[in-house]
């Protein structure tokens, strides 16, 4: 076949493939379409279950809670505060969780015993209890002794909880760059700092930024659960909504893709960003 | 790093050497227990009252005339029973999505890839309350869960009991047990896809050459490998199951977190009534981790 001026063969040979498949297998716009298919089934089969036990659905009573227009003024609706406020809370913790983070790491990995002992200590209490309990721990025993009020419990216990992980990717990152980088910097007589300044932490800090940036989205996702102690962030809202107008279904799928929106487009800003990193690498 | 690591001397000659930072982070710890203790005691007046607390794990059955089992170590047999049915459920279905996810059909893929990314990327509170709903208005009627509880013989109730805790319990621990499961599973579902992926592909292909089929491809030559990879993991991912369990106390299932929450309420011993669940949970997941340390290093060993 004699491709068409100003096409590339290739690409048609491309979508060839992608329409009809490879020669003598089937196309996979067949897979798709039996995913559609099924996941057609199941919103189906949701609906029916809904309504055999006579759920009435009514989702024209939903985009009022995103926004209305009240005498010709926008007016933003609960959806629209509580993703804010789970912003908010996400992007403290994550700002605050690199810092203890970044302690824990340089603690860990320094000549200190004291240092040392405290780091795994932490790092050790906050691995093994459940975030459920150290947020109860905060908010019952920790926020009345230091007197904090309640946004700032929540914004700490998840910044302590995610802290770990951040220290994580900091020693991880820390320790990709090669022992040669040390002894280089050592034999042109940079103090320790100085090293840690201009030798390894620029190195250090483009493999971090991935794992970092999929901190946040781990944040966002946990986030949800200072519901619990009554924040106004994203589910706490959805729950309110819920009490006041017993749309259960219909609030908790739409929170649910909210946050769904939220963590998969970031998501895939790691994942570009770490396809960047490999392709520069190498 | 273990503490016996941290113990250990990093300079040649064994000595244990005094850095500066030392003295900082004992200085900053010792106000900080110093603070706390001042508030605790001059600010806030709390009356510690530790006494409470053992009443609540074991009391005197004045009825029966022996000790019996309280809340708190009630809600840690419920919390266990249900991480240990979860992950084995989360493992058959983590299993099944695993291979989904890479099997050679487009359609399978796409499907272990939904599922995995879907509960991966839903906050896991949500999740927990959307099949919540379902669960008890639809799934729960569906399997008679409590019909087979109130027609059941007292000798299946006591196999329930012993298996599931308290029967009058069981279609409740059950939805907690299926919204664990499939919440664990997607996590399981990756461990699998990586286990599988990294056995070599020249083992693929030297068992597709002597004429193994797929499924005894995956049978004899590619799971007893990746066995190896996935159960170290799958250790871990218990551990998290026990600490994820706590969330589905905010649906009512009464294991050690929903308990305490009760207790809690109930004597308004907040401080030593949180201080001990978190005691709790720290010991049972700091342990098993240990424990599973070991036994990854003895496995290791004994493989050579």
């Amino acid at each position: 076949m004699v491709a068409p001026a100003g096409v590339n063969p290739a690409e048609i040979n491309l979508i060839r493939r992608i329409v009809l498949g490879r020669k003598g297998q089937k196309s996979p716009l067949i897979d798709i379409a039996q995913v559609i298919a099924l996941g057609a089934g199941m919103i189906w089969l949701t609906l029916q279950g809904a309504q055999s036990m006579g759920y009435n659905w009514q989702w024209y009573r939903v985009p009022k809670y995103f926004w209305r227009v009240v005498d010709g003024e926008l007016i933003w609706g609960e959806f629209v505060h509580g993703v804010l406020v789970t912003l908010e809370i996400a992007a403290w913790a994550v700002l605050i969780s690199i810092g203890v983070g970044l302690v824990t790491a340089l603690f860990k990995m320094s000549n200190s015993l004291a240092g040392r002992v405290l780091a795994v200590t932490y790092l050790e209490v906050i691995r093994n209890t459940p975030l459920l309990v150290q947020i109860y721990l905060m908010y019952f025993v920790i926020s009345p002794i230091i007197g904090i009020d309640r946004l700032w419990t929540g914004i700490i216990a998840l910044a302590l909880y995610e802290g770990s992980f951040a220290a994580e990717i900091i020693r991880a990152g820390i320790q990709s760059v090669e022992r040669g980088q040390w002894e280089a910097s050592a034999s042109i007589g940079l103090t320790q700092r100085d090293t840690y300044r201009y030798v390894v932490l620029p190195q250090a800090i483009p493999i971090m930024l991935p794992p970092l940036t999929g901190l946040f989205v781990n944040l966002i996702k946990h986030s949800s659960i200072v519901s619990v102690i009554a924040i106004f962030d994203l589910t706490t809202e959805g729950r309110n909504i819920i009490a006041d107008t017993f749309l259960s279904f219909e609030i908790w799928f739409t929170v649910a893709a909210i946050y769904l929106s939220m963590t998969i487009t970031l998501s895939s800003v790691v994942n570009y960003m770490e396809y960047r990193i490999r392709k520069r690498s190498w | 790093m273990s503490y016996a690591e941290i113990f250990q001397p990093r300079r040649q000659d064994g000595k244990i050497q005094v850095h500066w930072l030392d003295f900082v982070v004992i200085a900053a710890v010792a106000a900080a227990v110093w603070y706390v203790y001042i508030q605790v005691n001059t600010v806030l007046h709390y009356n510690w009252d530790w006494n409470t607390i053992p009443v609540y794990i074991f009391r005197w059955d004045v009825e029966e005339g022996r000790w019996v089992q309280n809340l708190i170590v009630q809600g840690f047999f419920i919390t266990i029973r249900l991480s240990i049915w979860s992950i084995v459920a989360a493992a058959i279905l983590g299993t099944i999505f695993g291979l989904f996810r890479v099997s050679p059909s487009l359609f399978l893929r796409l499907l272990g890839r939904a599922y995995v990314e879907f509960v991966r990327n839903m906050p896991p509170l949500v999740f927990i309350f959307i099949f919540y709903f379902f669960l008890s208005d639809q799934i729960m009627p569906l399997i008679g869960a409590d019909d087979f509880v109130h027609h059941a013989s007292p000798t299946a109730i006591s196999i329930v009991e012993v298996l599931f805790g308290q029967a009058n319990l069981f279609a409740n621990f059950l939805s907690g047990l299926m919204c664990l499961a499939l919440f664990e599973g997607a996590y399981v579902t990756e461990i699998v896809r990586a286990g599988i992926q990294s056995v070599p592909r020249g083992q693929w292909e030297a068992g597709t050459s002597i004429g193994l089929n797929r499924f005894q491809l995956l049978r004899y030559v590619v799971m007893p490998q990746a066995i190896q990879k996935i159960v170290p993991p799958l250790c871990n991912q218990f551990i998290q199951t026990i600490k994820d369990s706590s969330i589905v106390s905010l649906i009512s299932i009464q294991e050690l977190t929903f308990l305490s929450v009760e207790v809690a309420v109930s004597t308004t011993r907040v401080f030593e009534v949180w201080i001990t669940a978190a005691v709790i949970y720290f010991v049972i997941c700091w342990g098993l981790a240990r424990l599973f340390a070991k036994l990854e290093v003895r496995m290791a060993a004994s493989r050579g």
